[in-house]
C-alpha cells in the first residue's frame, strides 16, 4: 500500500470532524472520498496534504510515518476547485514553478514543462496568462503544474465542480487516463457520485466524520450497507423486513449484527421489472419522462415505490402492473 | 489545544516573527503608553506628590476645565447637528439625485483631508477675520475668533468623513424597495420616509458620533481660531505646556477618551447592524432625473462645497498676496521663510511621514499575515489591541508619548526627540483604519494557491512573495499612501513631541500664525497641501482602489 491511514481523528472546538478513520491507498489505485459537504473529506485532505494537523492517528507513505513531515518536504501534487493558478505568473512559469523551487536547470524545467503541456493538450498555451484561458483550459494547467514534480501522490479536492457539465465529462477521461498512464496514487474529494463512480477504483463514502462504506463503485451501488450508503450512491427503494419477504420470497438472511428492527431492503429502481397484468397488485401513479429512461411511481400494498425502465416500456399512470426483482438485486441496510 | 502543524524550522520562526514583531511594536508604542498615561494621572501635581486620585479631586476646584468641557460639548454637540444636515444633503445630492456637478462636488469633499485641520480655521480669517475680505468689502470688523469661527471651521471639517459615511449608507439601498413602493402608489416623499431614512439610520447614527469625536478632540482649528473660547482640547495643551500640570494633563486626557471610545463603540455596533441590513443581491437605486429636486440639491451643494473650496483655495491665493487685504499684488515673498526653522520642518514632516508609511505598512502587513497564518490567543490579542487606537485621540496619545519616552532611565527614552518617534507616534495613531484595510486586503488573497505553493514545496518566503504580494501589492500602496497623508497634516498627536531642533510642518503652521505671520503660515499650508495633494494624486492614477478613511 502507498499510503496507509489508521485511527486518524480530529475535532473542532469539540466537535468532531473525523473519527476513527482507516484507509489504504494502493501503489497507482484512484480514490474517490465522497460525501455531502461537511462530511469531513476535504478535512481528511488536507490532513493528509499536511496543510493540517490531526489529533492522532498516522498517516504513512510507502511506511514512512508523515507525522513530523511538513508539507512543503512531501513532494505531493494538489488541485483545488478553482483559482489556484498565479495569476501574474504565464501557463509555463505556473507549470514550472514546483522544479523551479527544486532548483532544476531552466532547460530541463523548459523541457519537462512541454512534455506536460502536450500531456494536458494545451501545448500552444505556455505564453499565456491564467486570465486568458477558460477554466477548463486553468484546471488542464493545474493538473500539469501538479504532476511536474513528479508526485508521491496526486490530491484533487473536487478538481471539476467549478466547471461547465460538458467540460467536466471531458475533464474526466483525460484525467483518469493521464492517472492511469502515469500510475500515481492518487486521492479525489467530490460531492459528486456520478463522477465517483465514473473515475474510482475505490470510492470511500463518508458522512459525519467517519467512513461509511468503502469499496469499489458497483459494490458501494449495490451493496450499500447503510441507509446513508443506499441514498446517496442514487435513488432507492427501502423496504421493512416483513413487507420485503412478501415481495421477494428467497431473500438472504440478515447480516450478523444487524437487528431486524434496523435493517432495510434496499432495492435499486432499474431492477424492478414491470410488465402490464389484469390482476396485479402494483398501480402506477405517475410517469416522469427523462429521455433514454422513464422513471415510473407506483403504490404497492399501501407503499411507494419507483422503478425505473426505458422509456420505450408503454406504461400509463393510474394502470395495473406486476413486479418483479430477483434476490441477488437487493441488499440489506442499517437503517 | 490545537495540535501543531508539522513545519519547517524556519518557517516556524518566520511566522512567530510575523505575529510577534507588530505586536511587541504594537506593545511598546501603544500599550505601555497607554497604561503611562493612565499611572500618570494618579501620580498627583505639586509639591504632596505621591499616588492617589488627587488630580481627580483637583479636576472640581479647576473652573477652567469645566468651562472647557461645558464648551467642549456645546461644540461638539452644535458641530454634529450642523455637519449631519450639510452633509445630509450632499450625500444625498451625489448618490441619489440626478444634479450636475457631482463629480466636482465629490473632489471638494476631498480637499480638507489634503491639509492639516488649521488650514480651515486659517483660511476663515482671511475671509472673516478682522482683516478678511468680507469685512473689508462691507466696512465692519467682524469677530470670527471664539465659537462661531470654531463651528464654521469644524463644520467644514468634519464634513467628508460625514459625507463618505453616508454615502456609503446611502449606497447600500435596494432599488427593487422603491420599485415596490411606486407600484403601491408611494409619493416620494413617502418613500423617502420609508425606505430611504430608515436604510442610513445607522449610517447617520455612525456619521454624528465621528463628527462629535473629531470636533471635540480637534487641537488645530480650536488654537487657531478659537480664541477664548477655550475647550478640552487646548486646555490639555494649557495645563500642560503653560503650566507643566502634567497629572492634569493626563487626566483630561483620560476624560477625551471617554467620549472618543463610545462613538468608536457605538460605531462599531452601527456598522453590523448596517451590515445587517439589505439582501446579498440588491441593486442599488439609480437615480431618475428630476429637475426640480435636482436643481435644489445642485444649488444646495454648490453653497456647501463652494465655501470649502472658497476656504481652502482663499490659504493658497492670500499665500501669494502681498499684504492681504490690502495691497492685492502677488508676490512670492512669504514663501521665503527664515523665521521658525524655515522649510526644514516640511522636510522632517516628509521625512518622518516617509518612515511612517514604509514601516507602518511593512508592521501592518506581517500582523495582518500573521493573525491569519498563527490563529489563537496571541493573534486575538493582538486583533483586539489593534482595534483600540482608533479611540484615542491624537492629543491624548502624544501625551502618552511624552510620559512613556521622555525618560531616561528605561532603553527606550533614547527614542524620545527622534524623527522615528514622531513617525512611530503618527502611524499607531493611525494604526486601527490601516489594520481594517488590510484584513480587508487580506481576503482577496486565494487560499487555495497559497496551499498549492506550499504542497509544491514553497516555504513561507515564497508563499508571501508569490501568493501575498502579488494579491496585495495596490492594498499596500495605498494603505502607505494613507499613512503619509495623514503623518503630513496632524498636529494634535505630534504637539507634545516637537522639541526645538525637531519640528513638523503642522506645527510650523500653527507657530507662524500664533506669531501673527498669517500670510507665511498660508504659503506654508500651501506646501503642505501640494506635498499631499501630489501623493493623492499619485496614488489615484497607480489605483483606483479608495484610500481608508480617515478618522
Amino acid at each position: 500500500m502507498a499510503l496507509q491511514i489508521r485511527n486518524l481523528h480530529k475535532h473542532f472546538g469539540g466537535q468532531p470532524a473525523l473519527e476513527r478513520i482507516e484507509l489504504d491507498v494502493g501503489g497507482a489505485e484512484f480514490v474517490c472520498l465522497l460525501g455531502p459537504s461537511g462530511c469531513g473529506k476535504t478535512t481528511l485532505l488536507r490532513i493528509i496534504a499536511g496543510l493540517m494537523a490531526a489529533d492522532g492517528g498516522s498517516v504513512s507513505l510507502h511506511g514512512r510515518d508523515l507525522a513530523r513531515m511538513p508539507a512543503r518536504e512531501r513532494g505531493f501534487g494538489i488541485v483545488f476547485q478553482s483559482y489556484s493558478l498565479f495569476p501574474h505568473m504565464t501557463v509555463a512559469q505556473n507549470v514550472g514553478y514546483g522544479l523551479r523551487i527544486r532548483g532544476e536547470s531552466a532547460a530541463a524545467i523548459d523541457k519537462r514543462v512541454a512534455a506536460l503541456l502536450d500531456m494536458v493538450k494545451l501545448p500552444a498555451f505556455g505564453a499565456r496568462f491564467p486570465g486568458q484561458l477558460s477554466g477548463g483550459q486553468q484546471q488542464r494547467v493545474a493538473i500539469a503544474r501538479a504532476l511536474a514534480v513528479n508526485p508521491s501522490l496526486l490530491l484533487l479536492d473536487e478538481p471539476l465542480s467549478a466547471l461547465d457539465a460538458r467540460v467536466r465529462a471531458d475533464l474526466r477521461g483525460e484525467l483518469r487516463e493521464v492517472q492511469r498512464s502515469l500510475g500515481i496514487p492518487t486521492l479525489m474529494v467530490t460531492h459528486d457520485q456520478e463522477e465517483a463512480m465514473s473515475m474510482a477504483d475505490t470510492i470511500v463514502c463518508m458522512n459525519h466524520g467517519r467512513i461509511e462504506q468503502q469499496g469499489a463503485p458497483q459494490e458501494l451501488y449495490l451493496r450499500p450497507r447503510t441507509r446513508f450508503v443506499a441514498d446517496f450512491m442514487g435513488h432507492s427503494n427501502l423496504l421493512p423486513p416483513a413487507l420485503a419477504r412478501q415481495w421477494v420470497p428467497a431473500l438472504p438472511p440478515l447480516p450478523a449484527g444487524l437487528a431486524e428492527a434496523e435493517a432495510l431492503l434496499c432495492v435499486r429502481p432499474e431492477r424492478i421489472r414491470l410488465g402490464a397484468a389484469s390482476e396485479a397488485v402494483g398501480q402506477v401513479t405517475d410517469i416522469s419522462f427523462l429521455g433514454s429512461i422513464q422513471r415510473v411511481r407506483l403504490r404497492w400494498n399501501e407503499h411507494d415505490l419507483l422503478a425505473e425502465t426505458s422509456s420505450a416500456v408503454p406504461l400509463q399512470p393510474g394502470q395495473s402492473v406486476f413486479l418483479a426483482v430477483g434476490a441477488a438485486d437487493c441488499s440489506w441496510v442499517r437503517a | 489545544m490545537t495540535p501543531s502543524l508539522p513545519l519547517h524550522v524556519a518557517d516556524r520562526w518566520l511566522l512567530r516573527a510575523c505575529l510577534w514583531l507588530p505586536l511587541a511594536g504594537l506593545l511598546l508604542f501603544f500599550g505601555l503608553p497607554m497604561l503611562a498615561i493612565a499611572w500618570r494621572s494618579l501620580v498627583q501635581d505639586g509639591a504632596s506628590g505621591g499616588i492617589g486620585l488627587g488630580n481627580y479631586a483637583a479636576l472640581w476646584d479647576t473652573p477652567g476645565v469645566w468651562r472647557a468641557l461645558g464648551n467642549s460639548l456645546l461644540l461638539g454637540g452644535a458641530t454634529t447637528v450642523v455637519t449631519l444636515l450639510l452633509a445630509f444633503v450632499v450625500a444625498f445630492g451625489i448618490e441619489r439625485t440626478c444634479m450636475p456637478g457631482r463629480r466636482f462636488t465629490a473632489i471638494g469633499m476631498s480637499l480638507p483631508v489634503l491639509a492639516p485641520s488649521l488650514v480651515l480655521g486659517l483660511g476663515l480669517i482671511f475671509l472673516l477675520g478682522r482683516n478678511g475680505v468680507v469685512g473689508k468689502a462691507l466696512g465692519v470688523r467682524p469677530e470670527i475668533y471664539g465659537f462661531w469661527g470654531l463651528l464654521i471651521a469644524d463644520v467644514l471639517y468634519a464634513l467628508p468623513q460625514a459625507v463618505l459615511i453616508l454615502r456609503t449608507a446611502l449606497r447600500h439601498g435596494d432599488a427593487r424597495q422603491y420599485d415596490a413602493a411606486e407600484v403601491l402608489g408611494a409619493t416620494p416623499w413617502r418613500q423617502f420616509v420609508d425606505i430611504t431614512l430608515p436604510g442610513v439610520r445607522y449610517g447617520v447614527l455612525s456619521a454624528g458620533f465621528v463628527v462629535f469625536t473629531l470636533t471635540i478632540t480637534d487641537f488645530g482649528n480650536a488654537v487657531v481660531i478659537g480664541g477664548n473660547f477655550q475647550v478640552l482640547a487646548t486646555e490639555i495643551y494649557n495645563q500642560v505646556s503653560g503650566q507643566m500640570k502634567f497629572g492634569m494633563g493626563a487626566v483630561i486626557g483620560i476624560v477625551l477618551l471617554v467620549p472618543a471610545a463610545l462613538s468608536v463603540a457605538i460605531e462599531h455596533l452601527a456598522a453590523q447592524r448596517q451590515a445587517g441590513l439589505g439582501a446579498e443581491s440588491a441593486q442599488p437605486p439609480v437615480p431618475k432625473p428630476r429637475p426640480a429636486r435636482d436643481g435644489a440639491f445642485f444649488a444646495a451643494s454648490l453653497l456647501i462645497v463652494g465655501a470649502i473650496y472658497a476656504v481652502v483655495l482663499t490659504v493658497v491665493v492670500a499665500s501669494f498676496i502681498r499684504l492681504w487685504p490690502y495691497r492685492l499684488d502677488l508676490t512670492l515673498k512669504h514663501y521665503d521663510i527664515q523665521i521658525a526653522g524655515g522649510y526644514a520642518p516640511l522636510w522632517t514632516s516628509i521625512l518622518v511621514s516617509l518612515i511612517a508609511a514604509v514601516v507602518g505598512t511593512l508592521l501592518l502587513f506581517l500582523l495582518a499575515f500573521g493573525v491569519q497564518r498563527l490563529p489563537g490567543r496571541t493573534a486575538n490579542a493582538a486583533r483586539l489591541l489593534s482595534a483600540l487606537p482608533v479611540a484615542v485621540p491624537g492629543l491624548v496619545l502624544g501625551l502618552a508619548y511624552v510620559f512613556t519616552f521622555n525618560s531616561a532611565a528605561m532603553p527606550w527614552g533614547l527614542l524620545y526627540g527622534s524623527a522615528v518617534l514622531l513617525a512611530m507616534c503618527n502611524y499607531y495613531h493611525h494604526h486601527t483604519q490601516g489594520f481594517v484595510s488590510m484584513m480587508t486586503g487580506m481576503r482577496t488573497v486565494p487560499v487555495a494557491l497559497e496551499d498549492a505553493t506550499t504542497v509544491l514545496g514553497g516555504g513561507v518566503a515564497r508563499v508571501l512573495a508569490d501568493v501575498y504580494w502579488p494579491a496585495l501589492r495596490t492594498t499596500l500602496l495605498a494603505i502607505a499612501v494613507f499613512l503619509f497623508m495623514r503623518s503630513m497634516v496632524t498636529l494634535s498627536a505630534v504637539i507634545f513631541l516637537i522639541t526645538p531642533s525637531l519640528t513638523l510642518s503642522a506645527v510650523t503652521v500653527m507657530r507662524l500664525d500664533e506669531a501673527g505671520f498669517t500670510s507665511q503660515a498660508a504659503a506654508f499650508s500651501t506646501c503642505i497641501m501640494a506635498v499631499v495633494g501630489a501623493m493623492a494624486l499619485l496614488l489615484h492614477l497607480l489605483t483606483r482602489r479608495p484610500v481608508p478613511a480617515a478618522h
